[in-house]
């Protein structure tokens, strides 16, 4: 019983890679562009390309590929329902039908959003996992606050999102350990989280959340705590103890990017869309 | 029921580039009726290996029998297992997860199936054995417990689903010295009236000295001693060198026999030391 195992996104790899090395700005807008660019994509050929570059991105960073993707597996009887609802639901005026049963029609349209919307699921799980597994907590922080330091000027207080965000990001970890902890509780006591099929599984989870709930404002309230304890104010008036600085390695990861994202805007313009 | 243990090992996050392993090739067996101690530095993989006694985890390398019962078969009953291997958590706060006291120690028998008045009978039972007061802590809030409280309410919930193996795992952390005699002197009482096989994981020698027969000191995820307690008592440097603190009269002996006092090196009790440096004290003046 470890469910731990499986959670890839918030967790950090420590490495001396290409990668680990680029400063942590640098990261945060390459993955930004690259997200926006598989949004913006709309052709299978577009989604390899993409394919390409974020695998030959893993390689260069040697974090092995099954861990990276590892994160998914959780996550597949959803994109399954998803890509099903997508095939039977979405409707498009003249398009091939594949199969018809009752009201509900399998048409090409449809395989080809469920297909886009899966695609594009995984490949925005993918990046920000990757970011995170590549980038320390702290130095994301770091490379956040200095990018969006310049919104304090119209009052965002970026100091205190990031802080939150980074929260958030680590409260997943510690969730799924309490999580963890309270299957293993109700196991001992006999209920058969191990057995049954998905729907019985599913089922069984329901009486989990209300003491994790529980543990989770305690938590929170714990770190209130530990904050105020340390007398965190917030962003203002905040010293660094380490500053970013930007080399030779970051020039070359732009270069890099220039030519992924020329490529990619080229097949977007020029390439017929999936749908 | 007895628990054997062959050739164990296990990792946590296996097949991750964070694997560590934690159990290395434990062999050992626990026979019914036993009271056995488990001690050892922490990570040492004490409650690792106790979660394997109720399929908590399933060996991938290494098996567990239960009763001559393979936990890695797929038609066996893990439910049933962990009904009859209790297990209370080390943190009470971890096991207890139901809003009321009531709900929370009756949802072992409710999920067998039992029917309301039964676990209402069981419930009543169990609070009577660790001493909960039913009329007062029924329907208290959980989080509205005292420590000792907590740790009572966790073994009643466990005593509920009438098991024959208790395994305990640290349970008297944190707790001030009346609450944990009090706490003691119940699982003393269960072992000895009920003959429920006992296994008591602990940090503190003190504890283990007074309470178990048998005595497996782990260090690493390995078992580096398993014996009758007073056996292993005396290799008392070996203990210390992994970080083990002996008991407090055991160390008073020891220093009183590198003083030139006539005593046995292996004094483990409060009482028996009394009377030991008593007689000592008059064999001297007899001496003299």
């Amino acid at each position: 019983m470890e469910l731990t195992k499986n959670i890839t996104l918030g967790v950090y790899l420590p490495g001396k890679s290409f990668i680990h090395n680029l400063d942590p700005r640098t990261k945060i807008i390459a993955a930004t562009i690259i997200i926006i660019l598989l949004l913006l994509s709309r052709s299978y050929a577009a989604f390899a390309v993409s394919a390409l570059f974020i695998g030959s991105l893993m390689v260069l960073s040697g974090i092995p590929t099954g861990y990276a993707l590892r994160g998914l597996k959780p996550m597949l009887p959803v994109l399954v329902i998803m890509w099903i609802f997508q095939l039977f639901l979405f409707k498009e005026p003249g398009a091939t039908i594949y199969f018809h049963w009752w009201i509900f029609e399998a048409t090409e349209a449809g395989l080809h959003m469920g297909n886009l919307i899966i695609l594009r699921v995984l490949f925005l799980f993918t990046v920000t996992t990757f970011l995170t597994l590549t980038t320390s907590v702290v130095s994301l922080t770091d490379g956040l606050e200095s990018l969006l330091k310049p919104l304090r000027m119209i009052g965002l207080p970026s100091q205190e999102l990031v802080m939150t965000l980074v929260i958030a990001l680590r409260f997943v970890l510690i969730l799924a350990e309490e999580l963890e902890k309270i299957i293993k509780a109700q196991m001992a006591r006999g209920v058969a989280f191990d057995r049954g099929n998905f729907i019985q599984k599913t089922r069984k989870i329901f009486p989990v959340f209300l003491p994790l709930f529980i543990g989770a404002f305690k938590r929170a309230e714990e770190l209130i705590v530990a904050m105020d304890a340390r007398s965190y104010t917030g962003g203002r008036g905040r010293t660094k103890m380490k500053t970013l600085h930007m080399g030779r390695v970051d020039l070359t990861a732009a270069a890099g990017m220039t030519a992924y994202s020329g490529l990619l805007i080229y097949i977007i313009i020029f390439t017929k869309p999936m749908i | 029921m007895s628990i054997e243990v062959i050739n164990l090992s296990h990792s946590y996050k296996a097949g991750t580039p964070f694997e560590k392993q934690v159990l290395f090739d434990i062999n050992l067996s626990i026979g019914e009726g036993e009271f056995v101690g488990i001690i050892g530095p922490t990570m040492s993989g004490k409650t690792t290996l106790a979660q394997h006694f109720n399929a908590l985890y399933i060996p991938r390398r290494g098996k567990v029998l239960i009763d001559g019962l393979d936990t890695r078969d797929k038609q066996a009953d893990l439910v049933t297992i962990r009904h009859r291997v209790g297990y209370v958590f080390q943190n009470p706060d971890y096991q207890l997860f139901a809003p009321t006291v009531g709900e929370d120690i009756a949802f072992g028998p409710l999920n067998q199936k039992l029917s309301r008045q039964e676990a209402e009978r069981r419930v009543h039972e169990a609070m009577a054995q660790v001493g909960l007061d039913y009329k007062t802590l029924y329907n208290r809030d959980i989080f509205a417990l005292s420590g000792g409280q907590k740790r009572r309410a966790a073994i009643a919930g466990v005593l509920t689903c009438r098991p024959k193996v208790l395994v305990l795992d640290d349970i008297t952390a944190g707790l001030d010295p009346r609450g944990r005699e009090e706490i003691l002197a119940v699982i003393r009482d269960l072992h000895h009236h009920q003959n429920i096989t006992t296994i008591f994981i602990s940090n503190s020698m003190d504890e283990i000295a007074t309470m178990a027969d048998r005595i497996i000191v782990m260090d690493r995820g390995r078992i580096i001693m398993d014996g009758l307690t007073r056996q292993v008592f005396a290799r008392f440097k070996e203990l210390q060198a992994i970080g083990l603190e002996l008991p407090e009269v055991t160390v008073l002996v020891n220093k009183l026999r590198s003083a030139g006092f006539n005593l046995p090196a292996e004094v483990l009790d409060v009482r028996e030391a009394l009377s030991l440096i008593t007689a000592a004290l008059k064999e001297m003046e007899a001496n003299r």
